[in-house]
């Protein structure tokens, strides 16, 4: 067994409802304010429910708009933000195509392109439905598409797994890295936000309406660039904190169930910690407005770090709820600990539907 | 469960296959489905889930009549998916002789691959939407559709606590699956991984390649002159990944070894593929090198082999471009052309056969296989299975994205 100084957090971007990157969406942040707001569209909303929405997006001037028109907005919204994390590292993707790769999260990706070919097929005709379309309704778009905007030619890979699928795609990823399959992945989550599917969520009664707790759905992406220790000291980057630890536990409960015990979210937190175990100064919750979800956090919290808990943050209710979240957690996390490395360590926790409970570990790049 | 970087290193650990299960149209289990590839049945028909009659092609590779034996009330909540995926899994898990009350949860882990999913119930939801306003209509049909649930449906199913994920990259989703399943068990988070996918057919995926163009108006057929595009069809692929050790203490029966896989991206084009062939060469090329594999093992591939026009003859080259001489000696085939090509599931399914053709030395055939194409000039087993010892052999599944996956399978001595 030989000790490796796990890999670096180079470069962040973050497109979500508060703003077109870091600066602006950590401004927002500071000020208090929240993207939520109500949806105004027509429709049979018994649950109506508000949510955090982009509005008008531009891909310029990272992309130019006539590309981006076939684009679905997940797609979108990730290769700026993949932009702006390579422009943020510093780092020379040229010549390193082949050992650069890409690891997203999604919840729902694809959603535009997919109910617009499903509502062409079924209200026209199979035979009038656009070719353009389908290849968008694939979830991977977001992924693939930036690698195909970036010429992104390592691994390139989507996953799903409701909330914490930005923080599953980080599992994924330290693997990749310590096999050697890149030197570096652009890893993290992007979602857009869709009608249809806003109204599935009101209807099981998932997201919050008059009266009922529940999450606001969000839409966004959050990347980060991890890199391997030894491309980092190869390029002297600066990093601005090092994935130290993933942990996981699954619970047995229905997909769209949302429950959870304290003692299992302590379970996935003693994994990100690992053996090493540093003192954590900072805890992105998972919370999302789901209360007794957040109340089982909240007492896990105490569980493991008794009276003195660490000081916790909630963006969720300012960009809302979705994979995407994430990912925008992990780049806010690393951003914080080279801002304050006295933090020493950030914990990001995503306790999803369906018993999915995962949370990451961020140390400061250099000890503090 | 946790994963520390410091603890990593030493000896490399070998993932075996201890278990398969599988739901095609070809049968509704692993020996019902051997026998067909291996007799050179085609499991394409005329579709009966939908109205096909406005699409270019009738026919499709249907599941017939789907499993059985799930409690009626969680039956109804189940997409198509769902039950093929967890009836695969039962059969995977029962093949593997695993006595799960021994074995701690939290080591088991579920990683499928995935992207259809329920969406069959989805598009129902959408079509009477469109005809009756939304009042009338269960909001419940929609709730199958996302990627991940027959993955969390497997693990409730036998309250596995290990690490989950849901791959979703297009056509390589369920190959892809299988190359993180055996990295949890390599860098120690599993010692037993539930791998493999399950992908059902939907208007969404016919109506997409009807309009790309890309579907065959009869059976597919696969490296023939006159191919003219794929069928779609529907699978569950499910295999048990173990640690060898702990898999051969046990005294478990070992199928095969999984050596390795390689993912990579073409950046070519979103639906194309990279008409040289070198983008797959060079994902072929990263599977080799991490199964640890030169060209001259490799004796059998376990082609992509859609039948359209374009990755046949891409595939070609790139069987060429990475096995070099080796490529021109070894059988290839295309099992796409008895099952059609199972999407999400299809890199599952193939890896299924895959393993059972390093088991037994029988390589499937290629069948509606007739006119040499000289841009598909390799030995694609036409017509008929063959016997050849095969020591290692690869599978290839290449996808919307460029997103291209290899697995390497060797025989377990």
């Amino acid at each position: 067994m030989t000790a490796t100084p796990g890999p670096f957090i180079t470069g962040v971007g973050v497109i979500t409802a508060l703003g077109r990157g870091l600066a602006a969406t950590r401004e927002a942040l500071a000020a208090g304010r929240s993207a939520i707001a109500p949806v105004t569209e027509p429709g049979p909303r018994k649950h109506a429910s508000p949510a955090a929405r982009i509005g008008p997006f531009t891909t310029e001037p990272e992309m130019a708009r006539s590309k981006a028109r076939r684009l679905d907005l997940g797609s979108q919204y990730a290769i700026v933000a993949a932009h702006q994390c390579l422009l943020d590292a510093g780092y020379p993707l040229a010549g390193r195509e082949e050992r650069t790769g890409i690891l997203l999260g999604t919840g729902s990706a694809g959603a535009g392109p997919l109910t617009e070919f499903e509502r062409q097929m079924a209200a026209e005709s199979p035979e009038s439905a656009s070719p353009f379309l389908f290849p968008n309704t694939v979830a991977n778009a977001p992924a693939s598409q930036t690698a195909l905007e970036l010429k992104l030619k390592g691994p390139n890979v989507t996953v799903i797994q409701k909330d914490p699928a930005a923080l599953n795609a980080m599992l994924y990823a330290r693997m990749m890295l310590a096999d050697g399959r890149a030197d570096a992945l652009l890893v993290g989550a992007a979602d857009e936000w869709n009608l249809l599917y806003h109204e599935g969520y009101e209807r099981i009664l998932a997201t919050r309406s008059a009266g009922r707790c529940g999450h606001a759905l969000g839409e966004g992406a959050g990347l980060v660039l991890v890199e391997s220790a030894a491309s980092v000291a190869a390029r002297g980057a600066r990093p601005y904190a090092r994935l130290a630890g993933v942990g996981y536990r699954g619970s047995p409960v229905s997909p769209h169930r949302r429950r959870g015990k304290p003692e299992e979210f302590v379970e996935a937190m003693r994994g990100a910690l690992g053996a090493e175990a540093p003192r954590v100064g900072l805890v992105h919750l998972s919370a999302n407005g789901t209360t007794w979800m957040d109340d089982a956090e909240q007492a896990a919290l105490r569980a493991l770090f008794g009276d003195s808990p660490p000081r916790q943050v909630n963006v969720k209710e300012q960009i809302g709820e979705n994979p995407f979240a994430g990912g925008v957690q992990l780049a806010l996390a690393a951003v914080a600990l080279r801002e304050e490395p006295s933090l020493g360590a950030v914990l990001v926790n995503g306790f999803g539907a369906g018993g999915n409970f995962a949370s990451v570990l961020l140390t400061a790049a250099a000890p503090a | 469960m946790g994963y520390d970087p410091n603890v990593e290193g030493g000896a490399r650990v070998n993932v075996v296959v201890t278990g398969l299960g599988a739901v095609t149209s070809l049968g509704n289990d692993l020996a019902g489905t051997w026998a067909g590839l291996v007799e050179g049945r085609c499991g394409i028909r005329p579709i009966t889930l939908f109205d096909a009659s406005k699409f270019r092609t009738q026919l499709a590779a249907e599941v017939r009549e789907l499993p059985d034996g799930l409690p009626p009330r969680l039956r109804r909540r189940l997409s198509r998916s769902d039950v093929m995926g967890l009836a695969a899994a039962r059969e995977a898990l029962a093949d593997s002789g695993l006595d799960l009350a021994r074995e701690d949860p939290r080591r088991i882990g579920v990683v499928l691959g995935g992207g259809v999913s329920g969406l069959l119930d989805s598009e129902n939801y959408l079509e009477a939407c469109l005809k009756n306003g939304p009042r009338f209509v269960k909001p419940s049909m929609v709730l199958n559709h996302p990627p991940d649930q027959t993955t969390d449906r497997i693990a409730e199913m036998w309250g596995f606590l290990g690490p989950r994920s849901t791959i979703t990259t297009a056509c390589s989703s369920s190959a892809t699956s299988l190359g993180y399943a055996a990295d949890l068990i390599r860098h120690g988070l599993c010692d037993i991984v539930v791998t493999g996918g399950a992908d059902s057919f939907a208007r969404l995926t016919h109506g997409g390649f009807n309009a790309l163009r890309s579907v065959d108006p009869e059976p597919c057929r696969p490296f023939d002159r006159r191919r003219k595009g794929l069928t779609i069809g529907e699978a569950a692929g499910i295999l048990v990944f173990e640690e060898e050790g702990r898999a051969r203490r046990r005294g478990a029966p070992i199928r095969a070894r999984f050596l390795g896989y390689g993912v990579t991206s073409d950046a070519h084009h979103m639906t194309q593929p990279e008409p040289s062939g070198e983008a797959c060469a060079r994902t072929m090329r990263a599977c080799l090198a991490d199964a640890r594999l030169d060209p001259a093992d490799v004796d059998y591939v376990n082609a992509h082999g859609t039948a359209t026009p374009q990755n046949d003859a891409a595939e070609t080259a790139s069987i060429k471009r990475a096995l070099g001489a080796r490529a021109t000696e070894i059988p290839i085939s295309s099992i796409k052309s008895m099952l059609g090509h199972c999407l999400c599931s299809a890199g599952a399914i193939e890896a299924v056969a895959t393993v059972r053709t390093v088991e037994t030395g029988i390589v499937p055939p290629t069948i509606h296989w007739e006119e040499r194409d000289p841009d598909c000039d390799l030995d694609v087993t036409p017509n008929e299975a063959r016997e050849v010892r095969v020591d290692a052999a690869l599978s290839n599944s290449f996808a919307f994205g460029g997103n291209s996956t290899v697995v390497a399978f060797g025989r377990f001595v």
